[in-house]
């Protein structure tokens, strides 16, 4: 308990300090992460070197279909990795590698630094308790008094816009709808002010209205905040309207990277063009979305080059046997043996 | 909600009072659907004087037509007056609440061990999968085949005989004493439902750890043992409230296997004797006694149950 308070005091003196001076290191790195499951005798690859930046304040997006790696990405953040799993590489946060801190380290990461909204809100809050203890519990580990931290919880539920906030504590979970539920979620994740918001496809179990406000919600929070935030989504057309730069996640790997305006309007990954395809687009004259031929594969069972190779339209003999790797070109990178060519022109 | 509370109880009290009613016209009508005169049934085997017979007549009300009868013998009910025992001629009502306090006794005893026994095993073997786990699931599937009985023999056998630890028969009196007197025979009552509860316990919280808010609570930095004890067993009590509440009737009832076993003067020996004598009368207040417990017990975990799951509705329904 004592290291606790002495970790939140810290925090509370330094943040702006430390947010200023290590202005050179990024917010959130993860380099060359590879996480492996044991199965069987052989272990299966989930991830497979990747590599990501988040930048202070920036919002980032990681899109890909089901199955491709991007929740287990996102709770090796937190250093919520599944059981006998092994890694290699790093995830830096805010220069502090995670997946080598100790206990102590790991709390103070996941009670200050890094907050993460699941995607089902029904699921992610205890339904046995009230609202007011899941808002407050965060703020209670780090040792502040019952009255306080209910009041700081009352302050974020009118920030997200939940009416009769001093009420809302006392109820249950289930007595709100998804979309409230959701924002009480929200609520809860910036309760302790984090510099990192993981969002784990947070509008997936919403319907489209509540989808738009429970965005707009994070994205003005984010920038009161000055939060920086990983958007995991399988919707492109909305990681292009609110992300800074895109990371497109298949099969464990990183295929492309891009800023958002750039990869929506010039794809280099045959895999990233086909998904935007696949995306319903609202504007008028636009072609109508065509599925992905195939299924997704996991890494496991992915050829031995290109994970993409077998419903990839432009795969040549080599796609198979050789694995591309990430190349940077003007804007970003991708990983695509044939990119030069120019394919998708 | 207040308003709802008294309306559940209200309904409840009402069905509660139906169903003794049903009982009580079942178990007193089965003396007269035995075969022949009640009074040789309520002797059964034992000589029948004059005297005897007059007795009966009246405490039965045999002179009186069937529903007549058992409206008066229901009133004496009512009133506290189970009659009297044949064999043991002694008030019904006397002899019970003479012995209730040693059968309470050993049923709190038991509870109280099952309490700790079964939640701390069914704890341990969820969190601590492998040879924790192994053990109790081998101990819970003997304990549950192995009945009360073989239990105290065992126990009797060891503890007593062979290492004198525990008295081998006798309830004790005053507190510490009954507590080293009933030591052996709480275990023995004890040790089937430990393990039916450790199972229940076990499974409620694999359950529970499966949930995805108890991976929310670890990924905001509560420590484990918090997260065990808020979300994972608070979240399983449900199941292991509504076991215990159907064990307390059960337990009742098994009392009387040990209460025998280790010559304990309590209800349930009380129940085998008056049972094996064709004590009638003793058995019809014994079983009132079991069937208003049974269910004043299921009372109590329905009105637990929307204090532990704000979404069931008092009653059971999930919202
Ligand atoms: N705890 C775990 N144990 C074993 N395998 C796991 C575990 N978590 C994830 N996986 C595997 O890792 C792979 C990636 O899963 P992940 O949940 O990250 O996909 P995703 O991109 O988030 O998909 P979705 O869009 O459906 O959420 C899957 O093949 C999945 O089976
Ligand atoms: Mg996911």
């Amino acid at each position: 308990m004592a290291d606790t308070t002495k970790s939140t005091t810290k925090k509370k003196n330094s943040v702006p300090a430390t947010r200023a001076a290590d202005s050179a290191t990024p917010l959130l790195a993860l380099d060359d992460v590879t996480l492996r499951l044991p199965d069987g005798a052989a272990a299966r690859p989930i991830l497979d070197g990747v590599s990501l930046r988040v930048e202070r304040g920036e919002t980032i997006g990681l899109v890909g279909e089901s199955g491709s790696g991007k929740s287990v990405a996102c709770r090796t953040v937190l250093g919520l990795l599944p059981k006998n799993a092994r890694t290699t590489g790093e995830v830096r946060v805010e220069g502090t590698d995670v997946l080598t801190a100790g206990p102590a380290g790991l709390r103070d990461l996941r009670r200050n630094k890094v907050s993460m909204v699941f995607q089902d809100p029904r699921a992610s809050v205890n339904p046995m308790r009230r609202v007011g203890d899941f808002l407050t519990e965060g703020l209670r580990l780090g040792g502040m008094s019952k009255k306080d931290a209910l009041a700081r919880a009352e302050e974020l539920l009118t920030e997200v816009g939940i009416r009769d906030p001093k009420g809302a504590l006392r109820r249950f979970p289930h007595e709100f709808s998804g979309g409230m539920l959701q924002r009480v979620v929200i609520a809860a994740a910036l309760t302790s002010d984090p510099a990192l918001l993981l969002a784990d496809e947070p509008t997936t179990a919403l319907d489209v209205t509540t989808q738009a406000e429970v965005v707009g919600i994070l994205r003005r929070l984010q920038a009161t905040h000055g939060t920086g935030m990983l958007f995991v989504t399988h919707d492109l057309e909305l990681a292009a309207a609110i992300c800074d730069r895109i990371y497109v996640m298949y099969a464990g790997r990183i295929v492309e990277s891009r800023p958002a305006a750039e990869l929506f309007a010039r794809p280099r990954h045959p895999y990233t063009a086909a998904l935007l395809a696949s995306t319903p687009r609202l504007e008028e004259g636009a072609e109508p979305p065509t599925a992905i031929s195939g299924r997704p594969v996991s890494l496991a069972e992915a050829p031995t080059g290109c994970a993409f190779a077998d419903r990839c339209a432009f795969a040549v003999d080599r796609c198979r046997t050789e694995k591309p790797a990430l190349v940077e070109d003007g804007t970003g990178a991708a990983a695509c043996l044939r990119v030069e060519e120019g394919i998708l022109a | 909600m207040n308003r709802n509370l008294l309306r559940f109880l209200a309904g409840r009290v009402v069905g509660m009072v139906l169903v003794l009613f049903a009982t009580s016209f079942v178990v007193f009508s089965a003396v007269h659907l035995a075969p022949g005169d009640p009074v040789t049934f309520l002797m059964r085997g034992r000589p029948i004087t004059p005297e005897s017979r007059a007795v009966l007549t009246a405490q039965y009300h045999l002179d009186q037509p069937f529903l007549k009868q058992y409206f008066l013998w229901l009133g004496d009910v009512l009133s506290g007056d189970f009659g009297r025992s044949v064999q043991f001629h002694q008030d019904i009502s006397t002899m019970i609440t003479d012995k209730l306090p040693t059968t309470l006794f050993l049923v709190v005893y038991a509870m109280v061990i099952i309490a700790v026994l079964g939640l701390a095993l069914g704890i341990l073997s969820a969190l601590r999968p492998g040879l924790i786990d192994k053990i109790v699931l081998v101990w819970t599937g003997m304990a549950v085949a192995i009945p009360s009985y073989i239990a105290a023999i065992v126990l009797l056998s060891i503890f007593s005989v062979k290492l004198g630890w525990f008295p081998i028969y006798g309830a004790g009196e005053g507190f510490s004493d009954m507590l080293w007197h009933l030591t052996l025979p709480a275990f023995a009552l004890a040790l089937m439902f430990a393990g039916l509860l450790a199972r229940v316990t076990r499974a409620s919280m694999l359950d529970e750890l499966s949930r995805e808010h108890v991976e929310v609570a670890r990924a905001r930095g509560v420590p484990e043992g918090q997260v065990i004890r808020k979300h994972v067993l608070r979240n399983a009590l449900g199941p292991i409230v509504t076991v215990v509440g159907t064990m307390v009737a059960s337990m009742l009832v098994a009392t009387s296997i040990v209460e025998t076993a280790f010559s304990v003067q309590g209800v349930g020996s009380l129940l085998i004797k008056s049972v094996t004598a064709k004590d009638f009368p003793v058995v019809q207040a014994v079983t009132l006694l079991v069937v208003a417990v049974f269910m004043i017990a299921n009372l109590i975990v329905d009105l637990l149950q929307p204090l532990i799951d704000p979404r069931v509705a008092l009653g059971g329904d999930q919202k």
